[in-house]
């Protein structure tokens, strides 16, 4: 085994309610070095086509990196993937959640879960420091985010359990349902809710107490602290810690709203941004993360667990919305529903602006025209989505904001891509040198770079895009973009944080 | 003797005392080998860290029928034996934090050791929940913290 890692797999198949792991082959772990690349290299050898995301076979995988659940900054991350009902045809989707769940899944001494087949009865998988239990959840069923996660923590006498559960909107299997945990951490843009719900699994709690081993403890502690206090005292990062995940609100030139239609002036940004702030209280933070960039808020005398300003900005002035308290009302239906929130913007702003078919029956619309403030339309809308019987939905997911290969990296080692690449307060070399100390595998860049360039060329081949195996330039670009110019830059400037420790 | 001095109210529930306290005590990550504690109450938005305050008249030395918890001369923080500590756990009742954890392998108490006189936690704690003052008092911090949210106050009348 490779310190860092727990070299296992958990598998769980929900129709004969077994559990049974599985080691992963030292090899895979030292290749893929990360959550990312074990979910496509997973779905590479057991699915050469795609499955229908209802089937039981279709599989969720949540992986996480050598460094989750150690005190790297910045390093809770999970890596989600299945074949998501969102995509058009059907196929292979990844996304990642940052949180705790990661991290408390490596302490339950797993790398990677499996989750396959469909339960006869609604269940909750309880893992516990490696021992799996399905549990019943029929009295759970029904129950909003905030009451399950609760009970399920009372019923276990333990308040450091991690439950990442649905909603009743993933019970009624509404595509844009999504999973949440800590009442706050969200598994976005892949229809999770969905595919939990065709399963029957209410949620997944996990007491995770096993210790992560590191290669060079000593080492690894230096790295970790040279880089913690770096990124404290960064400028950008004080910022961010002071005005959460929308610190850039209110620059030149506005952002576009209202599905494509329209423009957000700088003034009522930062308008809706001072009226958001009032209910803001204290901050709360990921794994290990010295950024602390959510928010929890306190509305009408009453805690409401927490938002990260990036999703309240999908729900606030990108469909119209430019009162604070309304944003945070469609904000909490959403956590407690358990709702995606930039899926149910954009499912919003099409009803309210009328393009394309509508999930609502006429009367119903009729019912919220009238209605003049647009936060309250919008929540008279979602309250009748989500509690109407109304199938048939269709909006566009916003993608995933993944342009530069240093964003793909950071998602490859479950680090968290506004660090890395929006702030660039950690450098390739920096997690170069953590990985090192973590696992005793020194990387070279051209690891790195073939790393990147085969899980690429893995996932579009899962997604059928054969963009980039045939597709000689892109791929090039992608190997010998920017990763190889950040490494030029770093090497020039010296910048390595091995030197900062020794001097 | 001053302890580390813990302002809940800013605490946001990173887990990283816990990480750095594990990983320099025992070279390796995990809540359970940690000195530190962090609480939890994700519905109430409620983080609280929980760490021995070294008690000017500590219950668990009191206590202890094998005299295994005791004040260490030499830096007056109250610490375990390991030689004679049978982990009967009774320090873990008398604390009124239950602050003393339970080694998952040597099974005998434990609490923080302050470091030697840098505590590392308070390094991390980015969030200044956690702060540290070899002379000055606990209630220095929280003090301080009050006094500028009053003086705001004024100033905005």
């Amino acid at each position: 085994m490779i310190k860092g890692w727990t070299g296992k797999r958990l598998r769980v198949d929900l129709s004969l309610q077994k559990a049974w792991t599985e080691d992963i082959p030292v090899e895979d772990l030292r290749q893929w070095f990360g959550g990312r690349g074990l979910n496509a290299s997973f779905f590479s050898q057991h699915f050469p086509s795609p499955v229908s995301p209802s089937c039981p076979e279709n599989p969720i995988a949540f992986a996480v990196g050598p460094l989750t659940g150690t005190l790297a900054p910045c390093s809770g991350w999970t890596s989600i993937a299945s074949f998501s009902p969102l995509s058009d045809p059907p196929g292979y989707a990844f996304t990642r959640m940052p949180g705790h769940f990661g991290a408390s899944l490596k302490g339950a001494g797993f790398d990677q879960c499996i989750l396959q087949g469909k339960a006869d009865r609604p269940l909750y998988l309880w893992i516990d420091d490696g021992k799996v239990k399905f549990e019943d959840a029929s009295h759970l069923w029904g129950k909003e985010t905030t009451e399950t996660t609760v009970a399920i923590q009372e019923e276990k006498g333990d308040r450091s359990i991690e439950a990442l559960c649905i909603g009743p909107a993933g019970e009624r299997q509404l595509p844009f349902a999504n999973v949440i945990h800590r009442l706050s951490w969200t598994g976005d843009r892949l229809g999770l809710g969905y595919l939990f719900g065709i399963k029957q699994v209410k949620a997944i709690a996990i007491r995770g107490k096993r210790p992560v081993t590191v290669h060079d403890p000593r080492r690894f502690l230096n790295l970790c602290l040279a880089l913690k206090d770096r990124i404290q005292k960064d400028r950008e990062m004080k910022r961010l810690k002071e005005e959460g995940t929308l610190s850039p609100l209110g620059g030149e030139g506005g952002r576009i709203i209202k599905n494509s239609t329209g423009w957000c002036l700088p003034e009522s940004e930062k308008q809706w941004a001072a009226s958001l702030g009032t209910y803001l209280f204290s901050q709360e933070s990921c794994f290990s993360c010295p950024v602390h960039c959510g928010w929890n808020i306190q509305h009408q005398g009453s805690t409401t667990g927490g938002i990260h300003l990036e999703k309240a900005w999908y729900l606030g002035p990108k469909i119209g919305v430019y009162n604070g308290e309304w944003t945070l009302k469609l904000h909490h239906l959403c956590q407690a529903q358990g709702l995606d929130p930039f899926l149910t913007s954009s499912l919003l702003a099409r009803i309210m602006e009328g393009v394309g078919d509508s999930p609502l029956s006429v009367e119903d619309l009729r019912e919220t025209d009238d209605i003049w403030e647009q936060g309250e339309k919008a929540f008279a809308i979602l309250h009748r989505i989500t509690h109407g019987s109304k199938n048939g939905f269709h909006f566009s997911v916003p993608p995933l904001s993944e342009n530069e290969d240093l964003d793909v990296l950071a998602d490859i080692i479950s680090f968290c891509m506004i660090v890395v690449n929006r702030l660039n307060l950690m450098t390739v070399s920096n997690m170069i040198d953590l990985i090192d100390a973590s696992t005793g595998y020194a990387l070279s860049i051209e690891d790195l770079r073939d790393t990147v360039w085969n899980i690429l060329q893995m996932e579009s081949r899962l997604q059928n895009k054969g963009f980039y195996l045939n597709n000689p330039p892109s791929l090039f670009r992608m190997g010998e973009g920017q990763i190889s110019e950040i490494l030029r830059r770093e090497e020039r400037n010296n910048e390595s944080i091995s030197h900062q420790t020794t001097s | 003797m001053s302890p580390i001095s813990i302002i809940p109210e800013r605490c946001t529930g990173c887990q990283s005392c816990e990480m750095v306290c594990s990983l320099s005590h025992e070279g390796s990550c995990s809540p359970s080998l940690s000195r530190i504690r962090m609480k939890k109450w994700e519905e109430i938005s409620v983080f609280m860290p929980i760490v021995c305050q070294h008690c000017e008249k500590p219950p668990c030395v009191d206590i202890c029928p094998t005299g295994a918890r005791k004040r260490t001369p030499g830096t007056d923080t109250v610490m375990t034996d390991e030689k004679r500590c049978v982990g009967c756990k009774s320090c873990l009742y008398a604390c009124p934090y239950s602050a003393p954890v339970l080694h998952p392998v040597t099974r005998r108490t434990m609490t923080c050791d302050l470091c030697h006189g840098h505590p590392l936690c308070t390094q991390v704690c980015t969030a200044g929940a956690l702060s540290y003052k070899p002379e000055g008092d606990v209630s220095t911090e929280k003090r301080k913290a009050f006094a500028q949210t009053l003086l705001r106050s004024m100033r905005s009348r």
